[in-house]
């Protein structure tokens, strides 16, 4: 099979590394070859962060090509609009409807919302994930939830997300991660934006 | 019992460690700086180990060669830039040789992701006539460590081995045999005076071994199964290595390639031979023209960097773009399908709470002085609005390259700032330099007890080792007047005001002097987060002096400022530089 491209990107703090952990074990686990790249160091500093997930039959590049991404998660707009070169036409998108404030900058989020909206890919599922977070208790599920919303999309059998919660994540935040993928898997069907 | 096969995914810095330990590595040091700095805290982990953090990388370098010396197979791990402080050792150890395997790991930084150059460390291979190896990714990390050592062990010699960002951080599947190599023979400490004591009579001597040496290791380039063709059905052959190598295989998955995974000295002969049969020969390798300029000496036809750059890091797209000027590949697969955006950049900055914020807040304000600068998360003060450093060069020059400014002009007073953990590394002695010099100059030792940019690695003045023991830690306090120091202040610097009026005394006063605010760093070793500030939206005039102090907590929205609670930690420096009274106060407790 082709290697397929899940890109994750971001603010320094977002939990890019460990989400983006969380799929390439998945891909493990279902039997693929997986590579995944990250950036540490002076980025974790609120900078911009990317991570990406690469599986297939054999994979060698960590890294992409610009319009090559299947699947990106984007945990803020900005974010996700600094990467749309790497996207194409059949990409699909989950992005949580936030921005992150920069420091000595006046945003403009209406102007922000009319760009992504010029992203026109198969798939954009734009939502605030955080509400969706705070209301399952905890403001930091956002992640988990759009994971769980990515996965419908994925040729990852959903099992496997599962496991790889419970390899990752440290014991005391499994339980919680679990009902958060679901409310993510379960999300998409009354979510359609963008179809 | 049968064989347990471990199938994980690793980083390259992960992989490093098991394939020291699983080569019977059992003391490693170094100095943490990215990407290098996971590979000893893994290490750690494992049983009967020693592993350490040294004050600096040719500490550490020394401290591993100490224990190869004395019979224990050893490695020391750095950044590239911190083998040029490691070079010393190196360029030495290379004449005395090994008596249990030593390696020095190299994590090199293409790309300049959190490094002040982006030298390529290959060549310090070929400067100190040692060998290379250069893995390509976790998997060959792993195997090419553990390979390392019987290398180093063969030839008696120290081994290079050599990594980047791209290896050492990004994962990759795994599967190994847990089980260590035993060492092929018993060793113990050596008294050698020929070979261990470097005076002149002994080291001409020995200069000779090393030459003897580099013939042998130049034979072996050519037999060790780490340099192996991957016949493909091109006429045109590649030469690579490293990261550059999963590049090629992915863009012309059926080209015969000669990879390299032994890089010095290069296998000559094998790649003339597969050289023969080829049209042309294109070597595909990131930074410096390392491995084409020594093919070319060898007498080997090839090509290379007039397809590639010499700078910045590889990626798919960039040596698409280089194959195809090549004219080994037609067309470039890539289309863009979405043009970039015009977008605000997105720095790094100083986290919220973060005790450096108030001294770069109070240095901005002095127009009249020149500011030295030096490397960890306080480099951050350079941009704006904080804006307070005028120079930024490699660890530990602040506090010397102010002593040289101050020494030759009047007009700007001079600051040198300086974090705890580069102190120790190589900011003691320009402070010595300061003192025994007379330089009038305010050096600021920002200790906030931890090597932060890193990631949280403990430093000398920490109290706890990589280990997590319990230390009594060096107070640079007591350093500074140890030195002979007599204007030497410790202040907490979250009294914002007593800190200001502290440092602009200093600089008015012709002195040496040093001020080391003291708050700990609001990360590591624990979180620190004390009650949230709000700002009163009535008495906020919008006046953004609390926008200068660049804390990603504060925002500006309709005219006012805003502080996310969940961001803030209640540091105060926004309420102390607010000129209304009472229009940030802490957030009411529930």
């Amino acid at each position: 099979m082709n290697i397929v491209s899940v890109l994750f990107v971001g603010v320094g703090g977002d939990g890019i590394i460990t989400a983006s952990n969380i799929v390439a074990q998945a891909c493990m686990l279902a039997g693929y070859d997986v590579k995944k790249s990250e950036i540490h160091g002076m980025s974790q500093r609120g900078g911009s962060v990317s991570a990406s997930v690469r599986f297939g039959d054999k994979v060698y590049s960590p890294t992409d090509k610009l319009g090559s991404v299947k699947y990106m998660l984007a945990t803020e707009k900005i974010e996700m609009l600094r990467w749309v070169r790497y996207l194409n036409r059949g990409s699909v998108v989950v992005v949580n409807d936030r921005i992150v404030p920069i420091i000595g900058q006046t945003i403009d989020e209406d102007r922000i919302d009319n760009m992504v909206e010029q992203v026109q890919t198969k798939t954009l599922v734009k939502r605030k994930f955080l509400v969706d977070s705070e209301k399952l208790g905890n403001p930091r599920l956002s992640n988990t939830i759009m994971l769980g919303v990515l996965s419908n999309f994925l040729e990852i059998d959903e099992k496997y997300f599962h496991d790889a919660i419970d390899l990752i994540l440290p014991e005391k935040l499994r339980t919680i991660n679990q009902s958060a993928f679901s409310y993510g898997k379960n999300l998409i069907y009354d979510n359609t934006s963008g179809e | 019992m049968g064989l347990k096969i471990i199938k994980k995914i690793l980083s390259g810095n992960q992989a490093i460690s098991i394939g020291a330990y699983k080569g019977n590595a059992r003391f490693a040091s170094g100095y943490p700086g990215t990407p290098s700095s996971e590979i000893l805290e893994h290490f750690k982990n494992y049983p009967n180990v020693i592993a350490q953090w040294a004050p600096n990388e040719k500490a550490g370098l020394e401290a591993a060669l100490g224990a190869s010396i004395a019979g224990v197979r050893s490695f020391a791990t750095m950044k590239h830039v911190g083998l040029n402080v490691a070079a010393d050792p190196l360029m030495t150890a290379s004449y005395t040789g090994v008596n249990a395997g030593f390696v020095v790991v190299s994590a090199d930084d293409p790309g300049m992701h959190s490094s002040q150059n982006e030298q390529d460390n290959r060549r310090y291979a070929k400067f100190a006539k040692v060998p290379l190896i250069e893995p390509s990714d976790p998997y060959e990390a792993m195997a090419f460590m553990q390979y390392a050592f019987v290398v180093s062990e063969k030839f008696d010699t120290p081994v290079i081995l050599r990594s980047t960002t791209r290896i050492s951080h990004s994962l990759g599947v795994v599967q190994f045999d847990p089980r260590t190599l035993d060492n092929e023979k018993e060793l113990s400490l050596a008294k050698d005076f020929k070979k261990y004591v470097m005076i002149p009579a002994n080291a001409i001597e020995r200069h000779r071994v090393v030459i003897d040496r580099l013939a042998k290791l130049k034979e072996f380039s050519n037999q060790t199964p780490i340099n192996k063709l991957e016949k493909g059905k091109t006429d045109f052959g590649i030469v690579t290595s490293s990261m550059a190598y999963n590049y090629v295989k992915e863009l012309i998955p059926d080209a015969n390639i000669f990879k390299v995974g032994f890089s010095y000295p290069m296998p000559g002969d094998k790649i003339r031979e597969f050289a023969k049969d080829l049209n042309r020969v294109i070597v595909v390798e990131e930074l410096e023209p390392f491995m084409e300029e020594e093919l070319k000496i060898a007498g080997i036809e090839v090509e290379g960097k007039k397809y590639f750059p010499e700078n910045g890091e590889f990626n798919l797209d960039i040596v698409e773009e280089g194959l195809k000027k090549a004219g080994v590949i037609r067309e470039r697969a890539t289309t863009v399908y979405f043009d970039g955006f015009e977008l605000p950049k997105r720095p790094p900055a100083l986290c919220p709470g973060c005790p450096h914020r108030p001294i770069f807040d109070i240095l901005h304000s002095r127009k009249d002085v020149f500011i030295t600068g030096d490397i960890g998360c306080y480099t951050l003060g350079c941009l704006p609005p904080l804006s307070a450093m005028h120079t930024t060069v490699c660890m530990g020059a602040s506090i010397s390259m102010g002593v040289g400014a101050s020494k030759v002009q009047k007009e700007d007073k001079v600051v040198a700032i300086i974090g705890d953990s580069t102190f120790f590394h190589t900011g003691i002695q320009p402070l010595i330099d300061a003192r025994i010099n007379g330089a009038n100059l305010t050096v600021i030792i920002l200790d906030n007890r931890i090597t932060a940019m890193t990631g949280g690695q403990p430093d000398p003045g920490s109290g706890f080792t990589l280990k997590g023991e319990e230390v009594n830690p060096i107070r640079i306090y007591e350093l500074a007047k140890a030195i002979g120091i007599e204007r030497v202040f410790e202040i907490d610097q979250y009294d914002y005001k007593a800190t200001k009026e502290l440092i602009n005394r200093e600089i008015d006063t012709d002195a040496l002097s040093v001020i080391i605010p003291t708050r700990p760093c609001v990360l590591a070793p624990k979180r620190i987060k004390d009650r949230p500030l709000v700002v009163i939206p009535d008495k906020c005039v919008g006046c953004k002096r609390c926008l200068r102090i660049a804390c990603p907590a504060i925002d500006f929205k309709n005219n006012k400022a805003i502080i996310d609670e969940f961001l803030c930690t209640g540091c105060e420096v926004c309420k102390n530089v607010c000129p209304v009274e009472g229009a940030i106060v802490h957030k009411e407790e529930k």
